[in-house]
């Protein structure tokens, strides 16, 4: 994918195409100041000024001292820190996959369905999503029972789990939490795959239907490329939303008594370093790891996809 | 910096921001909601002389007062507010910090950066979280001595006393004492056949018996956060041992091994199951009416909090046994299960009614009847009015007390309070493996090591 991109960037260069497309952007800053600027100073405050202020943490010591990256490697020696940074990078994989797949191919099904199943279908996606994130995960801690699960077949079956401790072995927790994530997070992205599907020109299918496409190469060869981006959007905020997972192994620690640890995320040592160690740098110093693991994901993404490029 | 956390995620993550927000919100209302509720029970302290203590501490007692308690302790606070109609007593429940939680280290944190919010007194179900909060960088405690009358602290027995005491001061008061006992089921040992064992040789032969003869009867359990201070704590493994700076962990040690080797056939067997005694599926299997708790090893406060309140065990079963006995050794060993402490915040702006209020939930507050403290008392002369009151309790097979009473002067003195807990890594070490069907023995090691690492990490300098 990319081939194409450098090859058109580089005719984009050499044509006079490219010359009025950036004489039209610079044109287009000023007119669109205004719709951004209510926006800036909360961007300001509440995202970039703390962003800087836990950089700036993360290279000093509690008196304020400059310490290079000394808390980096400090709290990259730290026992916790490897088996942190493991659970969440392989949660992150499950979860990302999972979510790419089946939140694309139901948006892809749905949107070939009649109007009144397919607003049936998205009403019952999104439903698991509605209920706010710590409430769904003390659902699913009764879901994982097998005691009192109405999936208690799955779980004696698939899990081998007859306890509510064999459902969360360590081995399960990745899966178990992705499954958590999927279940909660993946009705609001069908509806948005579904209106970014509702965008592509009705001609253009009609066009391929005329060619002899069926639905399969409909789906697979017109409607899965032209949503491409909004997929690649998807990626980017779950890729981030994922490597920061928090509340989930919180609760279940809490609820399977310490038999989960306390510092099963990445974000969760960096909670327990600032909270019971005391160490806001060390805390700020994982923060910052985990900043450059969602910018390095999403300047990848941004450039394999063409999230940004102009030319379709 | 919670803010630097949360915005940090805010920007990429904004909807699980607003979640958590939610859930601290929601928390909040829960907590003030339960604080509205308070003094509405009709739990009364009955004692001879209540009222008429006083904290040493200067100033009147009145005023508004925040107190931290968890829900064993909530009857206490909401009895002090009726009492004391003058004092406007503020109750927030909360976890109590047990089975090692970090609740509180949070909080504190966040209170000492914030500079205010700090409740007047707190309870916890953790007998070592006094140690970190007497020192850098919690700086939470407040030294009860001067607060509390010393004619008043000298009444709490020497061992309790040295739990609390932090560096020669001491910071804390204990609710309860925490000794293990064997507790035994006399209804279904007659049933069996079966003599009350002494030694944990004759316990384990009767586990290995009940397992072939009866399966599904269970003579313990090893899935608790804190099975690790029945068994080992109790035959003396030196797990937390302070020698001068340094911190003996080994689990190489006699003590451990022969304990873990003596364990394993049960764990396997089915008689000593790595459940936790507070799960569901603990409950479904060995409780209610025709109960399969043989026998338990567990502390004095399982009577009431365990086998009555959450198993429904029926009257006239259980009962105590004195602490087992490893083959001859001598002295006898036990263990202990919470002793949960008292502390007075020295941030308090109303010392004088923070020391009253610890004075009262301590030393007067023991109701009688259906609502007597669950644990036995910490301070001595409450303590001789509960053993009375426990010793004619229809609900034991037979009195209860002199097993009570022995055992809390043989808690093993070889285990030292330390600044982090423990349990969180005996249950995500050795729990988990023992429920995938391990063995303790094999376990030990990794304990060990885990134990090593949690130790350095909170400051200590550790030895093998």
């Amino acid at each position: 994918m990319s081939l194409p991109a450098l090859t058109s960037r580089q005719a984009e260069a050499a044509h006079p195409r490219g010359l009025r497309a950036a004489r039209m952007r610079a044109r287009r800053v000023p007119r669109g100041l205004p719709f951004i600027v209510p926006y800036l100073p909360f961007l300001i405050a509440f995202g970039i000024a703390p962003m800087l202020y836990a950089l700036d943490l993360a290279f000093t010591n509690a008196n304020g001292g400059v310490t290079g990256f000394r808390n980096f490697t400090r709290t990259f020696t730290d026992y916790r820190f490897v088996p942190a940074f493991n659970h969440i990078l392989l949660y992150t994989g499950v979860w990302l996959g999972t979510l790419i797949v089946f939140v694309v191919g139901l948006a892809l099904l749905l949107h070939g369905r009649a109007n009144r199943t397919s607003s049936a279908f998205r009403f019952l996606f999104y439903m698991p999503g509605a209920l706010a994130g710590a409430a769904s995960v003390l659902v699913w801690l009764f879901m994982l029972d097998p005691a009192v699960s109405p999936g208690s077949f799955l779980l004696r079956h698939v899990l081998g789990a007859q306890l509510f401790v064999q459902s969360i072995a360590p081995g399960n927790l990745p899966f178990v939490f992705a499954m958590i994530a999927f279940w909660t997070g993946a009705g609001g992205w069908i509806v948005v795959m579904y209106g970014a599907l509702n965008t592509i020109p009705h001609e253009l299918e009609e066009a391929a239907r005329i060619d002899g496409a069926g639905p399969f190469t409909i789906a697979l060869r017109l409607k899965l490329p032209l949503i491409r981006k909004w997929v690649a959007y998807m990626a980017i905020l779950s890729f981030a939303t994922g490597t920061q997972l928090f509340i989930e192994p919180q609760l279940v620690n809490e609820a399977s008594l310490g038999m989960v640890p306390d510092t099963w995320s990445s974000n969760q040592l960096a909670y327990q370093l600032a909270f019971r160690y005391g160490d806001f740098n060390g805390a700020a110093a994982i923060a910052a790891d985990l900043l450059v693991i969602g910018l390095l994901a999403a300047v990848l993404i941004v450039t394999r996809t063409g999230l940004f490029g102009r030319e379709d | 910096m919670v803010h630097v956390i949360q915005a940090v995620r805010t920007r990429r993550r904004s909807r699980p921001a607003i979640r958590a927000v939610l859930a601290v919100g929601l928390a909040a209302l829960m907590a003030s909601s339960v604080a509205a509720c308070s003094g509405t029970s009709d739990t009364t302290g009955t004692s001879a002389n209540a009222g008429a203590t006083g904290s040493s501490a200067p100033g009147k007692v009145g005023g508004s007062l925040t107190v931290w308690v968890d829900a064993v302790r909530l009857p206490a606070a909401q009895a002090y507010a009726k009492a004391h109609p003058n004092v406007h007593l503020k109750i927030v429940t909360y976890d109590g910090d047990g089975n090692g939680a970090t609740t509180l280290q949070a909080k504190i944190q966040l209170w000492n950066r914030t500079g205010n919010g700090w409740p007047d007194v707190i309870f916890s179900e953790q007998v070592n979280d006094p140690v970190w909060m007497a020192q850098k960088p919690f700086d939470f405690a407040a030294p009860v001595t001067g607060l509390i009358p010393a004619s008043l602290l000298s009444q709490w027995p020497a061992p309790s006393t040295a739990q609390c005491t932090i560096n020669g001061t001491q910071y804390c008061v204990q609710d309860n004492l925490a000794p293990v006992v064997l507790w035994v089921n006399k209804k279904l040992m007659d049933q069996f056949g079966y003599q009350v064992p002494t030694t944990w040789q004759q316990w384990a032969a009767i586990g290995q018996k009940v397992a072939t003869e009866h399966p599904g009867y269970i003579i313990g359990t090893s899935g608790d956060s804190f099975s690790h201070w029945i068994y080992l704590w109790g035959n003396q493994c030196p797990l937390e041992q302070l020698q001068g700076s340094q911190l003996l962990i080994n689990t190489a040690d006699a003590h451990c091994t022969e304990m873990a080797s003596l364990l394993d056939p049960l764990i396997k067997d089915g008689s000593l199951p790595p459940l936790s005694v507070f799960t569901p599926d603990f409950a479904k299997k060995y409780g209610g009416a025709d109960d399969k708790v043989l026998m338990m090893p567990g502390p004095g406060w399982y009577g009431h909090d365990l086998f009555l309140a959450t198993l429904h065990i029926p009257a006239g079963q259980m009962t105590t046994a004195m602490p087992l006995q490893w083959e001859n050794e001598t002295p006898i060993t036990t263990g202990q299960v919470g002793g949960g402490p008292w502390i007075i915040a020295r941030h308090s702006k109303n010392l004088a009614t923070a020391a009253d209020f610890v004075t009262w939930a301590t030393t007067v507050f023991n109701p009688t009847g259906a609502n007597a403290r669950p644990g036995l008392p910490a301070y001595g002369p409450v303590a001789a009015q509960w053993l009375a009151g426990q010793a004619t309790n229809p609900y034991y097979a037979s009195d209860p007390t002199p097993a009570l009473k022995a055992a809390s002067s043989l808690i093993w003195k070889g285990w030292n309070i330390v600044t982090y807990p423990d349990q969180p890594v005996w249950s995500n070490t050795v729990v988990t493996g023992l429920v995938a069907g391990k063995s303790l023995s094999s376990l030990l090691p990794a304990f060990g090591s885990a134990l090593g690492q949690a130790a350095q990490a909170a400051g200590y300098q550790v030895t093998k």
